[in-house]
């Protein structure tokens, strides 16, 4: 009997040396976080991967209202503009939300500081802007967002209207100068589409799924996005652009899951 | 334990536990007399909390020759129950109409306390509290918890005639507006000078913007509520005044509003950018302004945004 306590004693030991051993550098990397959210090293462990180097900052700034007046549509704007390193990508996500990836923004030939899109929102949850910089380290920027939620269960305006059809894949959009004196260009457009979240009875998911921005004259990409189910409906997209021969006007590329190919002109 | 312990703490569950509980969820309503049998219970300039149970918002009755007539009934099912006690206190008439001016929940979740058979209110009021009344109670039992116990949504049964008529010896005008929520009914009261504007005024607290048409709707509704010849005007929100300056108030914030929105949109602003604005301090003395900023800007910015861009690709 004593020897078999012993020797079990001695297995429990072992397993946690080595519990030990394997949690140590991945959770060693993980700052705390301020809001203790239950899925905030699930979350990034998801979209930055297991053994990304994270810290917070304070220069990666999320602008939304403290609380959901519109569970469907709240406002996201992220403000990269104090950032100090080269961003080499942004990933956005709600906690809480059932699919809680928003988007993905990988500038290429443009530099950008500003992006704006709005979001779902499930339930009262935190929300996370994560930057990339040039060495591989992620930079994150927190939120909370109260909410009486429900936002990506709830049927899509576009659902109640019989004649979606008739609107479906209009682009609306202008060129501005960026807000605060950044030199370069923002655009603002707004296309029309469900973006169904495939959350609500008998309505499959049926959403943008990328976006790309191009120069016109030479097809040369300056930016990409990936977006999922978190984005709100007839999504309205703003992007301060930093690039050069602007003048040659900018070319939009949404693609859906269900094969559309929205494609527009801006600027000359 | 003996029995007599045991009685005790039997006797102290079913009291509840002591005085504390018998004061608690009271909204402790004080009607005020503004004129000739003419009364308010006048609530605070906040937003729904758990500290005033939703009391923020401005109810009130008129007694007539043969009863009386009461203006909205507040934010839940308790605050109707103690309107009705209060009223009861006053004077013995039997309630002969309830008039509701719009179907936000401050204003016809104390419906309950009522007859059903006697609630009044423009048939868009109807409509638009049938479609979004539940919606407004979970939100409400969300924000409020137990003072909203046993609130349930009741819709009214008389379609309002807008126009003059007579009511116990009162005359009475009825005025179908939509600036502020779609239907706005603004009950005068010619035989005393008092006009009940409900949330057509807001005074010293911000406009909400939920289900308004347009500002330009509203501001142009709000000069012809303004010619009217009034004595005594009882906003939605904020304090009764003998005066006009609820309408200067509310057309500089309009107005502001207006341009804001209009000027940022032609900047290609984004809505969180919008939000943190600052606001004049000419509007330091409106409460919760910031509050109601933000909310505004979700409902109203998009239509500006739209206008500030153009038709790219036509779809379809």
């Amino acid at each position: 009997m004593a020897i078999r306590m012993h020797a079990a004693l001695r297995r429990c030991t072992w397993l946690l040396a080595l519990g030990w051993l394997t949690s140590l550098p991945a959770t060693a990397a993980l700052p705390e976080d301020p809001f203790r959210s239950p899925m905030w090293e699930y979350n990034l462990a998801r979209y930055l991967g297991a053994d990304a180097a994270v810290r917070h900052s304070d220069t990666v700034v999320i602008k939304t209202p403290p609380f959901a007046e519109d569970a469907t549509q709240v406002p996201l704007t992220v403000d990269l503009s104090a950032f100090p390193h080269e961003i080499k990508e942004v990933i956005t996500w709600v906690d809480l939300n059932p699919v809680p990836h928003l988007f993905t923004l990988r500038p290429e030939a443009a530099e950008i500081r500003t992006v704006a899109l709005n979001f779902r929102i499930q339930q009262a949850s935190t929300v996370r802007a994560a930057v990339r910089d040039e060495q591989g380290g992620w930079h994150v920027g927190s939120v909370h967002v109260e909410a009486a939620g429900g936002g990506c269960t709830a049927p899509s305006a576009t659902a109640s209207n019989p004649d979606w059809a008739d609107s479906f894949g209009q682009v609306r959009g202008a060129l501005f100068s960026p807000v605060g004196g950044v030199t370069g260009t923002r655009l603002k457009v707004q296309v029309m589409h469900p973006m169904d979240s495939g959350m609500v009875g008998n309505i499959p998911r049926f959403n943008i799924e990328t976006l790309e921005l191009r120069q016109t004259a030479n097809q040369q990409r300056l930016a990409s996005m990936a977006l999922s189910e978190s984005a709100s409906e007839n999504p309205l997209f703003v992007f301060d652009l930093e690039h050069d021969a602007q003048q040659s006007g900018i070319l939009l590329l949404l693609r859906d899951n269900g094969g559309n190919l929205i494609e527009s002109r801006m600027g000359i | 334990m003996n029995m007599r312990h045991l009685l005790l703490l039997l006797g102290s569950l079913l009291l509840g536990s002591g005085p504390g509980m018998a004061d608690a969820y009271r909204y402790h309503l004080e009607p005020l007399e503004i004129a000739e049998g003419v009364w308010v219970f006048e609530g605070v300039t906040e937003d729904f909390s758990r500290a005033n149970g939703g009391n923020i918002v401005n109810t009130a009755f008129l007694i007539t020759e043969e009863g009386v007539i009461v203006f909205d009934t507040g934010p839940s099912r308790r605050y109707g129950e103690q309107m009705r006690e209060a009223i009861e206190t006053v004077t013995a008439l039997p309630i002969t109409h309830v008039f509701l001016s719009h179907h936000h929940p401050d204003h016809v979740f104390g419906n309950q306390a009522f007859d059903a058979e006697i609630l009044h209110a423009l048939e868009g009021t109807i409509r638009l509290l049938a479609e979004q009344g539940d919606d407004f109670a979970d939100n409400l039992y969300r924000t409020l918890g137990d003072w909203m116990r046993g609130t349930e949504v009741v819709l009214p049964t008389q379609v309002v005639t807008p126009g003059r008529v007579t009511i116990g010896g009162r005359a009475i005008e009825l005025l179908a507006m939509s600036g502020h929520s779609g239907a706005d009914l603004v009950l005068f009261d010619h035989s005393s000078g008092v006009l009940l504007a409900a949330d057509m005024v807001f005074y010293q607290r911000a406009p909400t913007t939920p289900h308004s048409p347009g500002i330009d709707v509203w501001r142009e509704e709000l000069r012809e509520l303004e010619a009217l010849d009034f004595r005594y005007l009882v906003p939605g929100h904020g304090p009764v005044v003998s005066d006009r300056a609820p309408f200067a108030q509310m057309q500089d914030y309009l107005a502001w509003l207006d341009d804001t929105l209009r000027s940022s949109a032609a900047a290609g602003m984004t809505a969180s950018e919008v939000m943190v604005l600052p606001i004049p301090p000419r509007f330091d003395e409106i409460a919760v302004a910031r509050h109601e900023l933000m909310r505004s800007v979700v409902h109203l910015y998009g239509a500006y945004e739209l206008e500030a861009m153009a038709l790219i690709s036509e779809g379809g």
